[in-house]
């Protein structure tokens, strides 16, 4: 016989050698990889126990710097080496690789050289009979004991899934919130357990992380306003009037009662406004205070009072202040409001504990704070009301500022575990209606406008734009066009609604039954401020320093600007100029027109990501520290 | 054979060199200033028309080359270079996907899904093997499958598992291939993907678990030969029963069998079906009347099959999403249990609970006939293998098992006998 199995002759020796280097190598690394797949999935490099404290410290004492550098250290040293241990994994599992592949070789090689020549035996046959007698026996046996062991789990379990999911379906379909996302819920009185202490205190700054509303630019109705309001400027926007009712009033437009202004439309209708201050050298600085806690919420300003908050993880304070002197003449202390969490909920440094601006109707103040604390003082500081409308669980910090639409007050409260807009009564807080929203978080503010025949509230948040009536709380209109974490408010001009967010895109919609796209535009987007309109130009700002004037009716760039610093406070139009201070507190004053004209560029010397507040003649700005009136 | 050797390697290289310029994006990737480094996906990027024909010419070519390497040249050593390309470019550089095995799903879901258009490539990937199959045996086991491949590669003790055990565990994968069917055709899952063994290690990016379960497999498949292709794969099946009428499957001796006995024991498949003599059979009278017992309780078998497995269906059924997320909210309380981001993410999409419930009864639905299929050919399976176990084939020859045998082509070099 020819036969032609051939034995391969090998060093076995060496074969062996390596098999066992190669294995034992690769066994240490399997172990090492192991370990560091463990500690990666213990440890979060964002939520380490002793940052927290630190943060916790931190927050306590905000003006220690020198902790506050330690954190960051801490929190670099924490990420690299979590990163480092994914990297150890990696080229683990590369090394690993290289050690299997190798012992894998090795140990081919190695039982290669031991094999034999083919022995015939004359063992005995495997019976055929008893084999399949046996195969048969096992599967009969297996067979019984799936069975037995199916039917047991399956009875065990047995729920009749299918005929819960159907009467839950109908038990669904009765139910009003199922057939629609609007829900009006009566009011629910709360009580008030304590009252609001008035102290004395120092000033504040705020800051608007929050993202507001946009202006209603008409040009059309300016003329019974004019008559009353003779400050308003002739560029200024008129509201339009509808059912016998404007919005905003004209005592509104006489003052600033908003984040961006009356209905947080971003338009001032002041008039005479400063264009030419200096910080440093104090050059028409009236007056600058430190504000006591600081806080990213804007000033808001009615007759010769102006209104701002500060809060950290243990104080909740709203602050009064002549704005003619800068006298502080009240603190009231928001605390001991039933309801309201022992412990404020988690946010990051550049929201804090009291992002959203105050808002007035010209007898109370409202304040809203990051635990879900509301309240409203009259303008002495006294508490009216106060409630806690339930921690909003916000991953940054609640940051949506407040609105007053007659006597109610307009709260949008888009939070991780349910999404609203309610209106309180202003006179006791009560819940006037209430309207669920199928929305994701959102830092937006609500802008009110009017618009063919209605006062709408309308709010942008992951996944829609959406309009609601102000006096039912009932969607209007709703349409699916922007994503992400939406900060930035919408603005409407000419019967036209922008809203835009951060890697999404800046729509143009024309509100209605049937909510329609006008144009969509991808160039410039932003995260933080909102954008304003002015006639037909839309001015957009980004948080990187980029300014951009769109042609409202087409999506055509007109001008496009880039600023050194970038912006979180919005714009606001005053004069038909548009104010714009960037996070190094220059303020860029510039024409609302299709050309790009600056006007002037004044600094204030301090750090701010507040947006401004206007009466006549004068120009408020909430810096880092310091609070500074700003005036001829 | 150098010749072969250098002008295979040559190949190899090229193509290599060919995947990573494949690699290169229609749009480059953006760098970053702060030297952030862009994590690599999770799953494979879909491939771009002309790479997946490529995936596609690359695997007809495997198989034309194995296919060669063992009816040609009955070459184990061919074999083994085709298997080592396989795992180092449909293993490691394609990353496991699209595999033939998984592709069974795609064709499934095609066929239940009309509003599921299925990628050619998947397709090719499930016909081509089937086809060189039909005719040649099952060469794409041999070693252009990478799963079958990295398994041979770690055998090097090989333990002969008992036949009747054999037998037994030979049933698991026809279980397996009815779950991924009714899985894929309630467009639930691809459980054979997720529940891939080796895809993981390929990837580089297996979940602890899973990459447990693949090295557990290469440990086993140290003793015992492919245990993933013997024991759970489900494509296995399949071109198991297409092997089964081959055309021209691979035979140990080039001529006439000697009955030397040489090659008794070389298949560690334990694939080899030896000589059954007259005396080792059961009596033809008490063979007969078993078999045809056995056929006649194979309907009984369906109908308990299918009545046990569709009492099992809301089990089955909970693999399901929206089946899941609409028994969570079924049993959400709000005042006294913490929101899932499940239950976050539906709230926020905007379809009502009404509709996810009407959805997920009709689901069920689905799944109660789909057990009863299941169960009935689980059924099946069982009164056939039973009934196959009664039945009796004089056999002269040493022959490789058509269906069982994987075409690696160990067996080859045992025989001593010279082709005409």
């Amino acid at each position: 016989m020819n036969n032609k199995f051939k034995l391969r002759k090998t060093n076995q020796f060496l074969w062996r050698n390596i098999a066992i280097v190669a294995g034992t190598f690769s066994f240490i690394i399997c172990m090492l990889v192991l370990v560091n797949y463990i500690q990666i999935n213990r440890i979060d490099p964002v939520n380490t126990e002793l940052i927290n404290s630190l943060v916790q410290r931190l927050e306590e004492n905000p003006n220690d710097n020198q902790l506050r550098e330690q954190i960051r250290e801490m929190d670099l040293l924490v990420r690299k080496a979590y990163f480092t241990n994914q990297w150890q994994v990696k080229a683990g599992g590369y090394l690993l690789l290289l050690g299997v592949i190798v012992t894998a070789i090795a140990l081919q090689m190695f039982y290669a050289g031991k094999q034999k020549l083919p022995e015939v035996t004359e063992s005995e046959q495997e019976n055929i009979v008893l084999f399949k007698e046996k195969a048969r026996e096992w599967i009969g046996l297996g067979g019984f004991g799936l069975v037995a062991i199916t039917l047991l789990v399956a009875f065990l379990t047995h729920k009749e899934l299918g005929n819960q999911f159907t009467q839950a379906a109908l038990v669904a379909q009765s139910t009003p919130e199922e057939k629609s996302d609007v829900e009006v819920v009566e009011p629910i009185k709360e009580e008030v357990k304590e009252e609001v202490k008035v102290e004395k205190a120092a000033e504040e700054v705020k800051k608007e992380n929050e993202k507001p509303a946009e202006p209603v630019v008409e040009d059309k109705k300016e003329e019974a306003v004019e008559k009353k309001e003779p400050e308003i400027k002739k560029e200024t926007p008129a509201p339009k009037v509808t059912g016998g009712v404007s919005y905003p009033t004209k005592e509104m437009m006489a003052n600033f009662p908003a984040f961006r202004g009356a209905a947080g439309q971003g338009v001032s209708y002041q008039k005479n406004i400063p264009t030419d201050w200096d910080g440093a050298s104090g050059k028409n600085v009236l007056w600058k205070v430190q504000v006591p806690i600081h806080a990213y919420n804007s000033p808001v300003i009615w007759g010769d009072k102006l209104f701002l908050s500060g809060a950290n993880a243990t104080q909740r304070e709203v602050y009064c202040y002549d704005r003619n002197n800068g006298k502080l003449l009240w603190t009231a202390k928001v605390e001991g409001i039933a309801g309201s969490p022992a412990k404020s909920p988690e946010v990051t440094p550049d929201t804090g504990h009291a992002a959203s601006t105050l808002t007035t109707d010209g007898k109370s103040v409202f304040a809203i704070f990051a635990n879900g604390d509301i309240t409203a003082l009259d303008f002495n500081g006294k508490q009216k009301w106060a409630k806690n409308l339930g921690v909003p669980h916000n991953h940054y910090g609640h940051s949506s500022s407040l609105l007053v639409y007659q006597d109610k007050l307009i709260v949008q409260y888009d939070h991780k575990k349910s999404a609203s807009l309610m209106a309180l009564s202003t006179a006791n807080g009560d819940e006037l209606w209430s309207t669920k929203r199928k929305v994701r978080v959102s830092w937006a503010s609500p802008v009110i406008a009017e618009i063919g025949g209605n006062t709408e509230v309308i709010l942008a948040a992951d996944p829609c734009v959406a309009s609601y009536d102000v006096n039912t709380g009932k969607e209007l209109w709703k349409l699916d066009c922007i994503t992400g974490e939406v900060g930035p408010s919408v603005a409407v001009g000419d019967g036209i609604v922008f809203a835009l967010n951060e890697y999404a895109s800046l729509v143009a919609i024309k509100p209605g039954a049937n909510p329609e796209i006008l144009w969509e535009a991808y160039d410039y987007l932003s995260d933080v401020p909102s954008p304003v309109i002015s006639g037909d130009n839309l001015i957009i700002v980004t948080s990187y320093g980029a300014v951009v004037c769109y042609d409202a009716k087409s999506g055509e760039i007109r001008w496009e600007q880039e600023f050194g610093s970038g912006f979180y406070a919005s714009p606001i139009l005053a004069n038909g100029d548009v104010y714009l201070l960037d996070r190094e507190g220059v303020m860029h004053i510039f024409k609302a027109d299709k050309e790009y004209q600056e006007i002037a560029a004044p600094a204030l010397g301090e750090k701010s990501d507040m947006t401004p507040a206007f009466a006549d003649g004068r120009v408020y700005i909430r810096g880092e520290k310091h609070l500074y009136c700003i005036g001829k | 054979m150098k010749k072969i050797f250098s002008i295979f390697s040559l190949f190899v290289l090229l193509i290599i060199d060919f995947a990573a310029f494949a690699q290169t994006q229609r749009f480059p990737r953006p760098e970053f200033e702060s030297g952030y480094t862009q994590p690599v996906a999770s799953m494979p990027e879909p491939r771009a028309g002309i790479f997946a024909l490529v995936d596609v010419l690359l695997l007809i070519a495997a198989l034309s080359l194995i296919t060669w390497f063992i009816h040609r040249k009955r070459s184990r050593t061919g074999v083994v270079i085709t298997s080592l390309f396989s795992i180092v470019y449909f293993g490691f550089l394609r990353e496991g996907c699209v595999c033939s095995v998984g592709s069974v799903q795609n064709v499934v879901l095609a066929l239940f899904n009309p509003g599921y258009h299925i990628p050619l490539s998947a397709l090719a990937f499930f016909v081509i093997p089937l086809v060189y199959t039909l005719f040649f045996g099952r060469t794409f086991c041999a070693g252009v499958c990478p799963l079958g491949a990295v398994q041979d590669v770690f055998l090097l003790r090989p333990v002969n598992l008992k036949k009747w055990l054999q037998k037994v565990l030979g049933l698991i994968p026809w279980i397996y291939l009815g779950l991924a069917i009714l899985y894929a055709a309630t467009g639930t899952d691809f459980i054979i993907c997720r529940y891939d063994p080796f895809v993981g290690i390929f990837r580089f990016n297996a979940t602890f678990f899973m990459f447990a379960i693949g090295a557990a497999f290469l440990l086993i498949s140290v003793f015992i030969a492919r245990p993933y292709c013997r024991f759970l794969c489900p494509y296995g099946v399949i071109l198991n029963l297409v092997s089964r009428v081959s055309k021209n499957h691979l035979s140990i001796t080039p001529a006439s069998c000697i009955q030397c006995k040489l090659c008794e024991n070389s298949c560690p498949l334990d694939a080899i079906n030896k000589p059954v003599e007259v005396k080792q059979m059961e009596g033809k009278r008490s063979a007969t009347r078993r078999f045809i017992l056995l056929g006649m309780i194979i309907p009984a078998l369906m109908i308990i099959g299918g009545w046990v497995v569709s009492n099992f269906h809301e089990n089955l059924a909970m693999v399901n999403s929206k089946v899941r997320l609409a028994n969570e909210l079924l049993h959400f309380d709000s005042n006294t249990m913490k929101e899932s981001l499940e239950i976050e993410g539906f709230r926020t999409s905007g379809k009502t609970k009404e509709e996810l419930y009407l959805e997920s009864a009709a689901i069920l639905k689905q799944f109660y006939y789909g057990s009863w299929m299941l169960g009935a050919f689980i059924g099946l399976v069982f009164g056939l293998s039973l009934a196959g176990l009664t039945r009796y084939k004089y056999r002269e020859d040493y022959e490789p098992d058509k269906g069982e045998c994987v075409s690696c082509a160990r067996c080859l070099k045992y025989c001593p006998v010279e082709s005409n």
